[in-house]
């Protein structure tokens, strides 16, 4: 990184607002550790329940905050943990478990729970999702009250009791405080990692997630069971608190309570959710005429934060992101660095599509389609509304299965429907509609175009193993640089939805870029832009293009059309009405009737 | 045992139909799934034990003030926790502020009525047996229901409006159509059939805040697999839902019962997320 | 209020929409007459849609649209389709599960009944094809009849002027030409027609006046009949 911006001085930055972030945490920390010496076992039992708390809601922080997965139901996670443990523990279904190992077993099965309730979020939408967790929960409390030889159905069943070193009293207490620290390190080191910005983008941008190569089906199946391991774990601890549990004790109620700590917290933060999860926990017991309405404040505070503060409590707290931008924003581009942000192997590959028909209901979206796209070239795509050109680059791009005809790259077939598998053959594309994600930074939203190449699995994100360190620093480092490439590096720690529209569509090609293209879909990237801002774009294309990479521009702007594109290709109702140069086009009489005409 | 089955079952159903109904109707006017559909359900309930039994209004004042009470509580629904967040439905709030609103209502419930199940007063003396009213009273409900919806669809100009806005909203508001109005009153008027479901059911659900979350499941299974929007796969899916609840309930106990419901609930909409009945729409990008 | 003879029926001074933070139209002025029929030209994505959802309260705009003597630029699409200024949106948008006659009347929601059936009726009048099919549901006509259908609707208000976008997108030119045709009709009648189209030809062979409207701004105003219009449009399209 020779000539990229001085490096030194964001490091230090960096490392100021590491600490800056840490004190919080070292101040809770530090309560945490000294509070036994109050000698008050009363708040004791109410920092226990808070810890327990924060187990279970710091993994569905990942699931609802990060994922934007709405389990409303998460509570049967702590029923199955605390059932699952306390009757290991008293031996009702099989001879008796040390606690310890029952505990184990708890968190175990309250990950395979979380699986199977996760599960429908990968073909559901939301409100079918948050339906099925809510089924799970009433459901799970009907097994618990019926199947009475082992959870001792209404009468309930007593809870473990933990031997040295975690005995009931202050033993427990730090038990439970060392279990919340561990989960709260894991999911802070998971948040901060691409999987983390990979759930992001999976919640405020799916299909730009997808184009970049993220698996939704993979990553989900492993925060859910992550996820329903710490609230089994939890469950265990609940049931050894509370030493005798019912399925009363397990009342949608707290549902709502560790939902609503995380929406107050605010999404994608986790010190916001775990000072929900304390304040929520705490102040019933503060306030004691409160009790009987704390469920009611919780549910009215939940609707005044989705209608007023949908970002929750951290968004109003984000004043960094308040200072105002410079005004006369200028975006200027670096051609001349693509050489280290693309492979400039003198690879030439060409991307076909034949025959390709696609209906949809009645209608015909593309009707026979040829094209062929190769590398080194700027090919263009213009035709009439409905004429089928974005329908062409979803096609490309995986998201539509037509129905006849193929994709073919370099004579090997693309497979049709699965849109996260292209990342693998370099294939990176653009929206029509800047697809991102509003609330992380400029450089976070570039460095989701990278997610693939990283090579630390997702526990080893979890346990900050070294090789999510050397991910972060080359994904770092990658997007700088493509951010440069396309001249926004001075707005790189800018929250994307502060940026003006123009800016969107460089920032969502310097993602592009991060894929090392092969070729590059742009479905009307200059839309909304300035004349002088349409001219650099069409100079940083020809540039990506002559490094090699095969480009599709598919473009209203008939100007830049004719100025960059090496071929141009014409479509009409689905079909190729004329194929050839620019100048071919440009005086193709048919052409300009049907494009140029109304 | 069989009749006994029988009339049970399909009895629940018609409450399980009713409450799919009352998602339907709030559905078709915006797109939204509302939480507020088992609530009313519980209301209609609570509220009926509350005015005929402790206040001893005569039978149709209570039933007719049930009503009203479940219409304010739909226009409220509306006004308070659809329209605010409509403009930006892709980022699902809904689901937020229809859950909080009615934990709200159940929450109040609980305080000044009561957490425990309370008995519902028989209305017409009839019975026991399979003619009991708690039996056909909600059957009753649902073919009234279903009868008047089709009544009000094929025979009113302003239910046509109720179906060109759930067809396309858009292309309605281009016409002129009021739209906010016509929302207005579908909520309104699930408001009525979800509080009317309530009423009907309490002498066999009893008056109870916890019918809330059972209805809003219970009530949401037979649109799903119906297909959203269908009232005649709700009474479908909700009658067989019944039926088979309590059948299972009988024949092999209470946890085959729940468990196998949630099963099949579940791998019906992995296997088809559009419902049984529903057509696959193309995913737009 | 009484429209002076001087006063255009829409006027529209500094017109700016878009969507969300996508600025499509900017300062937009342009006028229509009462009973001439004007064509809005443009290359695809120049806004031309945009421009006429902003007039009718489909999108949020800022800048003054005045219709008829009166202000309606905050008016919601009801208030414009009451005050005589219907749009017809594009792609042939007509409730599919209800039949032709229904679809008609819902274009008439709120009139009184006696009225409302006989402005139906003269709606249809335009339109013989889709009148044989009136008690057919309307997702058994043809592409070009739910065409004419949604020209059919917004015809039910009797309107002082009526928005076409598109309305020979996808049809056969045969049923173009029909569909243009009753646009003919309705100048004579009196109503002024806002007319988006594709096919430039037939456009200005129907419109007394044209604007093209290119990026975003109207980049050219002229009578239809001057010479050499379509090789100015095309200049004008490219800047």
């Amino acid at each position: 990184m020779s000539d990229a911006a001085s490096p030194a001085q964001p490091a230090r930055a960096s490392a100021l607002a590491r600490i800056e972030g840490a004190l919080p945490w070292i101040a809770l920390g530090l309560v945490g550790l000294l509070l036994p010496l109050l000698g008050d076992s009363y708040i004791g039992v109410i920092a226990q329940r808070a810890y327990i708390y924060w187990i279970l809601s710091a993994g569905l922080n990942l699931v609802v905050g990060y994922a934007g997965q709405i389990a409303i139901g998460w509570v049967a996670m702590l029923t199955i943990g605390a059932y699952t443990t306390a009757a290991l523990t008293a031996g009702t279904a099989t001879a008796p478990w040390h606690p310890y190992l029952a505990l184990a077993a708890g968190g175990v099965v309250g990950a395979l729970a979380g699986v199977v309730v996760g599960l429908p979020a990968l073909r559901l939408r939301t409100f079918y999702f948050a339906m099925t967790t809510l089924g799970f929960a009433t459901i799970v409390t009907q097994v618990a009250l019926a199947w009475k030889d082992v959870t001792g159905g209404g009468v309930g069943t007593p809870g473990p009791v933990f031997p040295w070193p975690f005995e009931p009293g202050w033993g427990f207490y730090y038990f439970c405080f060392l279990l919340a620290a561990i989960a709260t390190w894991m999911t802070a080191n998971l948040a901060a990692s691409r999987f983390g910005r990979a759930l992001v983008a999976i919640r405020d941008a799916e299909v730009a997630a997808e184009a970049s190569g993220i698996a939704k089906p993979k990553l989900l199946i492993a925060v859910f069971l992550f996820a329903g391991a710490l609230g089994g774990v939890a469950g265990g601890l609940f049931a050894s608190l509370q030493s005798y549990i019912t399925p009363d004790a397990f009342t949608f109620e707290m549902s709502v309570l560790f939902f609503i700590a995380i929406l107050i917290g605010g999404r994608g933060s986790i010190l916001g959710p775990a000072l929900g999860t304390i304040i929520l926990t705490a102040l019933p017991e503060f306030a004691a005429p409160l009790v009987q309405w704390s469920t009611f404040l919780y549910a009215t505070l939940l609707l005044v934060i989705v209608l007023v503060i949908p970002g929750g409590i951290a968004d109003l707290l984000d004043y960094k992101n308040r200072r105002p931008l410079k005004q006369h924003r200028e975006i200027a581009p670096r051609p001349e660095l693509l050489s280290r942000v693309l492979d400039t192997s003198s690879d030439r590959n060409v991307l076909s599509l034949s025959n390709i028909a696609l209906h949809f209901g009645g209608v015909k979206a593309i009707d026979g389609l040829d094209l062929e796209i190769r590398s080194g070239q700027v090919h263009g795509l213009i035709g009439p509304n409905g004429s089928g050109k974005t329908t062409t680059l979803n096609v490309i791009s995986g998201y539509y299965a037509p129905r006849t005809g193929q994709a073919q790259l370099n004579g090997t077939a693309l497979p049709f429907d699965a849109p996260h598998a292209r990342a693998a053959h370099r294939i990176a594309r653009t929206f029509q509609t800047p697809r991102m994600i509003g609330g992380a930074s400029v450089l976070d939203n570039v460095m989701i175009g990278g997610t693939t190449q990283g090579r630390g699995t997702f526990v080893e994100s979890l346990l900050l193993l070294p090789r999510r360190h050397s991910d972060e620093a080359h994904l770092r480092d990658a997007a700088m640089l493509a951010l440069q490439t396309v001249g926004l590096e001075s707005l790189a720690s800018v929250r994307a939805d502060r940026l003006q529209h123009s800016e969107l569509r460089f920032m969502e090609i310097a993602r592009a870029l991060m894929l090392r293209p092969a070729f590059l879909l742009l479905d009307e990237p200059a839309a909304g832009l300035s004349a002088e801002e349409i001219r650099r774009l069409g100079a940083l294309i020809v540039a990506i293009s002559r490094a090699g990479v095969g480009v599709l521009l598919v473009e209203h702007h008939a100007d830049l059309i004719f100025d960059i594109c090496d071929r141009v290709t014409v479509l009409n109702l689905g079909k190729v009405l004329a194929a050839g140069t620019p100048d071919e086009i440009r005086s193709h009489r048919e052409v300009v009737n049907a494009y140029l005409g109304g | 045992m069989f009749a006994s089955i029988v009339s049970y079952g399909l009895a629940v159903g018609a409450v399980y139909a009713l409450i799919g109904i009352t998602y339907n109707v709030m559905f078709s006017a915006s797109r939204v799934f509302s939480f507020t559909a088992g609530m009313l359900g519980m209301l209609g309930g609570v509220l009926g034990a509350l005015f005929i039994g402790k206040m001893g209004m005569p039978v149709i004042v209570g039933f007719v003030l049930v009503l009203a009470c479940g219409a304010v509580l739909g226009l409220i629904t509306e006004i308070l926790t659809v329209r605010p967040v409509l403009k930006s439905i892709e980022q699902h709030l809904y689901v937020l502020s229809t859950l909080a609103f009615a934990l709200m209502i159940q929450q109040l419930t609980a305080i000044e009525w009561s957490t425990e199940p309370q008995p519902f007063p028989r209305l017409i003396p009839i019975g026991p047996g399979w003619l009991d009213q708690q039996f056909w009273l909600p059957m009753l409900a649902c073919a009234a229901t279903i009868l008047g919806l089709e009544l009000l669809y094929r025979k009113t100009l302003i239910g046509r409006a109720f179906l060109a806005i759930a067809e396309d909203s858009y292309a309605a508001r281009a016409l002129g159509l009021p739209e906010t109005r016509l929302r207005l009153a579908s909520y309104a008027l699930a408001g009525v059939i979800g509080a009317l479901a309530g009423f009907t059911g309490a002498e066999m659900l009893l008056a109870f805040i916890g019918n809330q979350a059972i209805l809003n499941f219970y009530g949401f299974v037979p649109v799903a697999l119906g297909g959203m929007g269908s009232n005649r796969g709700a009474v479908v899916g909700g009658l067989a839902l019944g039926l088979f609840q309590q059948a299972a309930n009988y024949f092999f106990g209470g946890i085959f019962a729940a468990v196998a419901v949630f099963v099949v609930f579940i791998v019906v909409l992995l296997l088809r997320p559009e419902g049984l009945a529903g057509a696959a729409s193309a995913r737009r990008v | 209020m009484p429209t002076s003879a001087a006063e255009p029926l829409l006027e529209v001074r500094g017109l700016t929409a878009g969507y969300g933070k996508i600025g499509v139209l900017e300062g937009i002025d342009f006028r229509i007459d009462a009973g001439e029929i004007v064509a809005l030209l443009g290359p695809n994505g120049a806004g031309k849609s945009t421009l006429l959802k902003a007039i009718s309260g489909l999108l949020p705009r800022s800048g003054t649209i005045r219709f008829a003597g009166q202000d309606i630029s905050r008016a919601s699409p009801g208030d414009t389709v009451r005050a005589g200024l219907v749009h017809v949106v594009e792609g042939h948008r007509v409730f599919t599960q209800l039949n032709v006659i229904d679809n008609l009347m819902l274009a008439g929601y709120g009139l009184p009944r006696d009225r409302l059936s006989v402005q139906v009726e003269e709606a249809l009048s335009f339109f013989p094809e889709i009148a044989e099919k009136r008690n057919d549901r309307a997702v058994t006509l043809s592409g070009g009849q739910q065409q004419m259908l949604a020209v059919a609707q917004g015809l039910v208000r009797r309107p002082r002027l009526l928005m076409l976008d598109e309305p020979s997108a996808g049809l056969s030119p045969v049923l173009v030409d029909r569909v243009l045709a009753a646009a003919a009709r309705l100048r004579e009648s009196g109503t002024a027609v806002l007319l988006v189209e594709q096919l430039i030809e037939k456009a200005l062979k129907l419109a007394d006046r044209v604007y093209a409207l290119a990026r975003g701004s109207i980049v050219l105003e002229a009578r239809a009949d001057e010479a050499d219009l379509p090789n100015r449009l095309e200049r004008a399209y490219f800047g």
